[in-house]
C-alpha cells in the first residue's frame, strides 16, 4: 500500500512549498488527477490508481484525500513517511555520483552543482585541497588536463563543509584504430580473431565485432579467455566469397573502426608442432632423431596432412640448415658436428594452403659421442649416404677414414669397424 | 594380361569363356591386382601432383589475366557479390559434413564434372582474347587442364568407376550459357571463372589428399558389368 518514495521525492531544484496539500479541492478536480469520487466508488478505485493520486504532488491544487475513507491509517503513515523523507531531502540533498570524461589535453570547467556562481566554495580532489587560483567564483577550471588529474572532485559549501557536488573524472583518449588479426590454425573447423588497441585510452572501451560472408552476417563467439578474441565456425568449405570482419572499439570519448577482408585458404596458419625431442643415436656421433607430434588444435591430419620444416644449428654457429618434410613426424639429422650441442626447431604448414606456423620450442641435443681413449684427435667418419639435406655451410673438413690414413695403430681398427656398422645400419634404414 | 578374343555367341557362353580365361590366368592375378592397385594410387598421386602444378601455373595465367581486364578485376581487394548468372560455373562450395562423406566415387565425379565444365568455358575464353600472350598461356593452360580430365577419368577408370556422362570433349559452347549483355558482365564472368578454377585446384589437393588414403586394397577385379559381353 505503501508506494515507493522515489515517486515522492521531488526533482531538483528543492522548492519550498508543501508537498502534500490538505486543501479542499473540488471533487473531480483537475484533468488527469482522477481524484476518486469516494463517496459513490469506495477506496477500492483509488486503490486501482495511486500513482494517479499522487501525480500532481507540488502543485498548488493538491489532492483531496479527507472524507470518507474507507481505510485511512494505512495512507496516512505513508503520507507522514514521505513528508518526512522529502523535507530530510531539501535539507541533507545527497549529491548524486557523476562521472566525467574528459580528452588528454582538453579545459575542464567543473561547476558546483546547483550553486551559484558566486557562492564561497571549496573544491578538493581525492581528499586534497585545491588552491583558489584555479577556482573562477565557484567554478573549478582544469586547464589543458592530463592523466594525473584523474580521480575524484568534490566540492563543499562554505564553512559548513555540506558536499554539494562530487565527480569522478577520468582523463583519457579516443581510441585509434584498432589491430585486428584472423586466423585459422583449425582448419577446417573455423577460424578466430584476434585484436588489440595500439595505444591505451585510459578509459573503459567496448569491442564489436562483425563478420560478413557474402551476403550473410555471421556470429563471432567471444572467448572467456583470452578477453579480445572471438571465434567462428565454418559452415561451408572451399567458399570462392571471401570474409570480411569488421571491429569497432568505443568509448565515452570517441570510435573507431578497422576491417580485414581474406580468403578462406589464405588465414590457415596451424599452430607449431609439438612434443619435439631430439636425441643422439647410439654409435653415430654424427647422427641426431629428431621427433614431433601433430599440432593438437590440428583437428584432422588425415585428411589435411601436414608437412614440416625442420632447422638446427650448432649452438656456436649462427647459421641454420633446412629440412623440409612433406610427411611423417620424424627426421634424423646425419651431417651433426660430432661433440657438439644442437639447437633443433619445427615448423608446420597445411601442405597446399595457408602459411607456415611459428617456429616451435627449441630443443637442445648433442651427438654422441665415444668415451675417449686417447687424448689424440678423435677419427671421424663421413657418412657415405645421406638424407635429402640442403646444406647452406661448406661441408666440414673430416678425417676421411681409410686405408691411407695414419692416424694411429688402434684408430684404423676403429675405422673399420665403424665403417661396418655404418655401411649396415644403411642398408637396413635407408 | 586378359584376352577375351574374337565374336562372344552370347552373354552366357561370354561369360563361360572369360571365367575360363580368368581361371587360366590365376596365378598371375595376384601380380596383376597388385600393379592395378599400385597403379590406382600412382595415379591418385600423379593426379594430385598435377593439380599443384596447375595451380601454380594458374596463379601466373590469372595475374595476367586479370590485369588485360583492368581495374577493378585487379586489385587485390576486389571483392564483388556473387551475381546470379555466375551460378552456372561449378562451385567447389560444400557443407563441410557433406564433403567429408562423399564415397571415393562421387568425390572423383564431382571432380571430373567440375574440370570438364570448367575446361568448356576457358576454351571460350582462349577465343576471345586479344593479345598474343594471353592466348599462348591459356592454351598451355587448357592442355594441362584437359590432361587433368584424363587422369581424373584414369583414376576412375582403374578403380573401377563409371565415367559421369556429360561433355568430357570439348562441345562448342558453354552448356545453355546466356551470352552476357554488356562488356562490364563478360568480365565478371571471366573473373568468376577464374575463382572458382582456383578454388577447385585447392580444393582438388584435398580430395586427392583423402582418396591417397583411401586407395582400396587389392580387389580382384572380375567385374560382370554389362561391358558388352
Amino acid at each position: 500500500m505503501c508506494w515507493s518514495l522515489k515517486e515522492l521525492i521531488p526533482p531538483e531544484p528543492v522548492q519550498k512549498q508543501p508537498v502534500v496539500a490538505w486543501g479542499s479541492a473540488e471533487s473531480g478536480g483537475k484533468e488527469g488527477a482522477k481524484i476518486p469520487d469516494l463517496s459513490s466508488e469506495g477506496w477500492s478505485s483509488s486503490q486501482k490508481n495511486p500513482l494517479d493520486v499522487y501525480e500532481n504532488l507540488g502543485t498548488p491544487q493538491g489532492l483531496w484525500t479527507g472524507g470518507e475513507m474507507a481505510n485511512p491509517v494505512p495512507s496516512a503513515c505513508c503520507m507522514v513517511l514521505a513528508a518526512v523523507v522529502v523535507v530530510y531531502a531539501q535539507r541533507h540533498s545527497q549529491p548524486d555520483s557523476h562521472t566525467q570524461f574528459e580528452r588528454v589535453g582538453a579545459d575542464v570547467t567543473m561547476k558546483c552543482g546547483s550553486m551559484d556562481w558566486d557562492a564561497a566554495v571549496t573544491w578538493t580532489v581525492n581528499g586534497t585541497d585545491i588552491d583558489e587560483s584555479h577556482l573562477n567564483g565557484s567554478y573549478l577550471i582544469l586547464k589543458n588536463v592530463d592523466l594525473s588529474q584523474s580521480g575524484q572532485y568534490s566540492c563543499y559549501e562554505g564553512s559548513a563543509w555540506h558536499l554539494k557536488y562530487q565527480t569522478t573524472l577520468k582523463v583519457g583518449t579516443p581510441p585509434r584504430e584498432p589491430v585486428l588479426m584472423c586466423r585459422s590454425n583449425n582448419y577446417p573447423k573455423g577460424f578466430y580473431c584476434s585484436w588489440h588497441l595500439p595505444t591505451p585510452t585510459y578509459i573503459p572501451n567496448t569491442f564489436n565485432i562483425s563478420v560478413i560472408h557474402g551476403t550473410k552476417e555471421m556470429v563471432c563467439e567471444k572467448d572467456a579467455v583470452p578477453k579480445n578474441r572471438c571465434h567462428i565456425r565454418y559452415l561451408q568449405l572451399f567458399s570462392t566469397v571471401k570474409y570480411k570482419v569488421t571491429l569497432t572499439v568505443t568509448n565515452a570519448l570517441g570510435k573507431n573502426y578497422t576491417t580485414v577482408t581474406f580468403d578462406e585458404f589464405a588465414i590457415v596458419k596451424p599452430d607449431p608442432p609439438e612434443s619435439v625431442v631430439a636425441k643422439p643415436v647410439p654409435n653415430n656421433p654424427r647422427r641426431l632423431e629428431v621427433s614431433w607430434q601433430n599440432p593438437s588444435s590440428w583437428p584432422d591430419p588425415e585428411s589435411f596432412p601436414l608437412k614440416f620444416f625442420l632447422r638446427y644449428r650448432p649452438l656456436i654457429l649462427d647459421q641454420w640448415q633446412h629440412v623440409e618434410l612433406s610427411d611423417g613426424t620424424s627426421h634424423t639429422i646425419t651431417d651433426a658436428y660430432a661433440g657438439k650441442e644442437y639447437i633443433i626447431q619445427v615448423a608446420a604448414k597445411d601442405n597446399d594452403i595457408g602459411t607456415w606456423s611459428d617456429w616451435s620450442v627449441a630443443v637442445h641435443a648433442t651427438p654422441w659421442t665415444e668415451e675417449p681413449k686417447h687424448l689424440t684427435t678423435e677419427a671421424q667418419i663421413t657418412e657415405t649416404t645421406s638424407a635429402s639435406t640442403s646444406s647452406f655451410m661448406a661441408p666440414p673438413t673430416t678425417k676421411i677414414c681409410d686405408k691411407g690414413a695414419v692416424v694411429g695403430s688402434g684408430a684404423v681398427a676403429v675405422c673399420w669397424t665403424a665403417g661396418l656398422v655404418v655401411a649396415a645400419y644403411s642398408v637396413l634404414f635407408i | 594380361m586378359l584376352n577375351v578374343t574374337g565374336d562372344l555367341p552370347g552373354d552366357s557362353w561370354g561369360i563361360f569363356t572369360f571365367l575360363c580365361a580368368a581361371l587360366c590366368n590365376l596365378p598371375a592375378l595376384p601380380a596383376l591386382n597388385c600393379s592395378e592397385e599400385l597403379g590406382a594410387g600412382q595415379s591418385i598421386q600423379q593426379t594430385y601432383d598435377l593439380t599443384r602444378y596447375l595451380e601454380h601455373q594458374l596463379r601466373t595465367l590469372a595475374g595476367t589475366y586479370l590485369n588485360y581486364l583492368g581495374p577493378p578485376f585487379n586489385e587485390p581487394d576486389f571483392n564483388p557479390p556473387r551475381l546470379a548468372r555466375a551460378e552456372r560455373v561449378p562451385s567447389a562450395t560444400v557443407d563441410l559434413d557433406l564433403w567429408r562423406g562423399l564415397t571415393d566415387n562421387a568425390r572423383l565425379a564431382a571432380n571430373y564434372r567440375a574440370y570438364s565444365r570448367l575446361l568448356c568455358y576457358l576454351r571460350v575464353l582462349d577465343g576471345q582474347v586479344g593479345t598474343a600472350e594471353l592466348r599462348h598461356r591459356l592454351a598451355h593452360f587448357c592442355a594441362s587442364l584437359q590432361g587433368l580430365v584424363l587422369s581424373i577419368g584414369g583414376v576412375m577408370s582403374s578403380l573401377g568407376y563409371p565415367l559421369p556422362a556429360g561433355p568430357a570433349g570439348p562441345p562448342a559452347g558453354p552448356p545453355g550459357a546466356p551470352p552476357a549483355p554488356n562488356d562490364f558482365l563478360k568480365k565478371m564472368d571471366d573473373f568468376w571463372l577464374l575463382k572458382e578454377l582456383q578454388t577447385w585446384l585447392w580444393r582438388s589437393a584435398k580430395d586427392f589428399n583423402r582418396l591417397k588414403k583411401k586407395v582400396p586394397p587389392a580387389v580382384v577385379t572380375l567385374r560382370l558389368e554389362a561391358r558388352g559381353f
